[in-house]
């Protein structure tokens, strides 16, 4: 079975569940979110057993779409996502039907995620440029909608502005990126790309710049700075469980494409750093935009008290991280490429990330707020919220023992590889003020007296997802070679 | 060689032309009464009246049928190159385009049906 049958199952599914939504309204979240939860899953399963292109590619769909390892693994983790989304979208439905007003369901909230899967698994096997952006909308429009949801709300309305609109303006760039790199190959395909690229002479302006138009585009995708201004904003604004999906599903496709187009602009250069050209300008100014981008993080999270707000700018501390790794492509020393360590740390972070927001979803459901002080006396009142809670933030830190460990492992890794000792310097800092702030969770949760003393109703579902997510913290901390396997 | 740009000079004097004659011809046909006259001092903005509120409020329907509107409407703009190159495909034997098309249209089905059953088409409730 060819692998794009995959995503075809997948917009199918979507189209199902809207037919449902609008002929079955009895259906109500619970049972969308269940079809589609299953549907989802039918097809992680059926992952594994799909082929990548004939050896005689005849199709002319495998000039725009191929099914690599690499692509398996991010279609994985976009499914996983998705699933995890539609499990906290039914437990934030009580808090969206506030906001929604007289005749507004919340059906389409539950189907948005299975049509944004569908791109995000496009995504990962985009390798052409006009496939990767007709992908990239397919997303970004769904995203649109989706942070935009709750129409009542001043914040989420005000998020789903400022994403629009810097939304938009990325996409200018990126097209603008594309007409660049094609006017100076006249190529879409990036393989094709990477090829003319190495045989171009005297062209390293214009490749430069087409490069940097591309980089800005996905920046904002990515959160990397200086572009990550909409994050917290449009975090804080979003229903939680978006905030969750942009925060994983929406980064892990931004970096899948990114490295890609860096795996095609580097070619086989090869590591010879300092010799000038344009190979060794572009992984300089990948350099420069991860540090600067693990130093905001780090430091922007240290005031913030609301935890959307905290968990925005962790998740552009960790595109830091992700960053770093991609600038380090061939560490030599290593039996990791650039683009496996990638990998790697965003399947460590999937449910680190998850986990955390999933938590916030079953606080905000009960209480009504965000900021971190909500989370007082978490560990007296609920203590499983508060353990999983725990160790998210740990996974998150980067403590020993839990995969977001192994995770800045390999980056540190690879940059050592690499003699990158500046950017060492500032992923130790990044890191040290990561135990920092996400201390103050921790602190929040064990020290600090309740103000009530209630226990926050968990239902068996999301009891069970929970405590999956934690293990899975943990147990891949200790087993490092599962996620590997499963990318080779 | 200056006698391929006749027709642009032809162009121009008629863009020039009309512009001037539908002003001179509102002049000459108009019969401006010299007495002071509110409605015919107006500004004429397409039979609008031009002064109200800055924006004026429209029911959210309007907006609804012009999005349905643009959405079907580029469906049968998409149908149209598709329609030309038929042929030829299927001469080539690549079948694909025919099933190409059908999800296609079969996407912008369920969208209708959805539409539909959401009542996005009627005007009355």
């Amino acid at each position: 079975m060819p692998a794009y049958i995959l995503e075809l199952i997948v917009v199918g599914l979507g189209l199902i569940l809207l037919l449902l939504e609008s002929f079955l309204p009895r259906l109500g979240a619970k049972g969308l979110a269940a079809i589609g939860s299953v549907g989802l899953l039918v097809v992680l399963f059926l992952l594994p057993s799909v082929t990548g292109a004939p050896s005689e590619s005849t199709g002319i769909i495998w000039k725009f779409y191929s099914a690599d390892s690499l692509a398996l693994f991010y279609k994985g983790l976009a499914l996983i996502t998705t699933i995890l989304v539609l499990m906290m979208s039914v437990v934030y439905v009580p808090v969206m039907q506030r906001y929604l007003g007289t005749g507004g369901g919340v059906g389409e909230y539950l189907i948005l995620p299975v049509f944004t899967c569908a791109g995000l698994m496009w995504m990962a096997s985009a390798n052409d440029l006009t496939s990767i952006f007709v992908s990239l909308e397919v997303v970004t429009i769904g995203f649109y909608i989706m942070v935009a949801y709750m129409r009542r709300n001043v914040g989420s309305l005000e998020a789903g502005v400022k994403y629009l609109i810097l939304g938009a303006v990325s996409t200018g760039f990126l097209v603008y990126g594309i007409a660049f790199l094609f006017g100076v190959t006249g190529q879409t395909n990036l393989d094709v790309i990477s090829t003319v690229l190495g045989l171009l002479e005297g062209q390293d302006k214009i490749i430069l710049f087409s490069f940097a138009l591309l980089l800005v585009a996905f920046g904002f995708k990515v959160a990397a700075v200086p572009f990550q201004m909409w994050v917290p904003d449009v975090y804080q604004g979003a229903p939680t469980p978006t905030a969750a999906f942009l925060s994983v599903g929406s980064k892990a496709a931004g970096f899948i494409v990114l490295s890609r187009i860096v795996d095609a602009f580097l070619g086989d250069h090869g590591v010879q750093t300092g010799d000038g050209s344009y190979q060794d300008q572009i992984q300089r100014v990948l350099l420069v935009v991860a540090g600067a981008t693990i130093l905001f993080g780090s430091l922007a999270a240290i005031p913030q008290t609301n935890f959307k707000r905290l968990m925005a700018y962790s998740s552009i501390s960790h595109a830091g991280f992700i960053l770093l790794a991609l600038a380090c492509a061939y560490p030599v020393r290593m039996d990791m490429a650039s683009g496996e360590v990638v990998a790697f740390y965003l399947a460590a972070y999937l449910p680190m990330t998850m986990a955390a927001f999933f938590v916030l979803c079953i606080v905000r459901s009960s209480r009504g707020e965000e900021e971190i002080s909500v989370l007082d006396g978490l560990g007296k009142r609920s203590p499983f919220l508060a353990f999983v809670l725990l160790v998210s933030v740990m996974g998150l830190a980067g403590i020993p023992l839990t995969v977001g460990f192994l995770g800045k492992l390999y980056v540190f890794q690879a940059a050592l590889d690499q003699g990158h000792f500046v950017l060492l310097a500032i992923a130790t800092l990044g890191a040290a003020a990561g135990f920092y702030y996400y201390f103050k969770v921790v602190r929040s949760m064990y020290w600090n007296a309740p103000s009530d003393q209630d226990a926050i109703a968990v239902g068996t579902g999301s009891r069970v997802l929970l405590a999956l997510l934690a293990a899975a913290i943990i147990f891949l901390g200790l087993n490092q070679g599962i996620i590997l396997g499963f990318l080779r | 060689m200056l006698n391929q740009y006749i027709p642009v000079l032809m162009h121009l004097l008629v863009v020039v032309g009309f512009a001037t004659m539908t002003l001179l011809m509102s002049v000459w046909f108009g019969r401006r009464s010299t007495s002071k006259q509110d409605i015919k001092d107006t500004a004429y903005e397409c039979g609008m009246i031009p002064i109200g509120e800055n924006q004026p409020r429209f029911s959210v329907k309007f907006y609804i049928v012009a999005m349905l509107f643009v959405l079907f409407d580029i469906e049968v703009v998409f149908l149209y190159p598709w329609a030309v190159v038929f042929r030829d495909f299927l001469s080539a034997d690549q079948i694909l385009i025919f099933w190409s098309i059908l999800g296609f249209v079969g996407i912008l089905f369920v969208a209708y049906l959805y539409a539909l059953k959401k009542r996005a088409l009627n005007w009355v409730g």
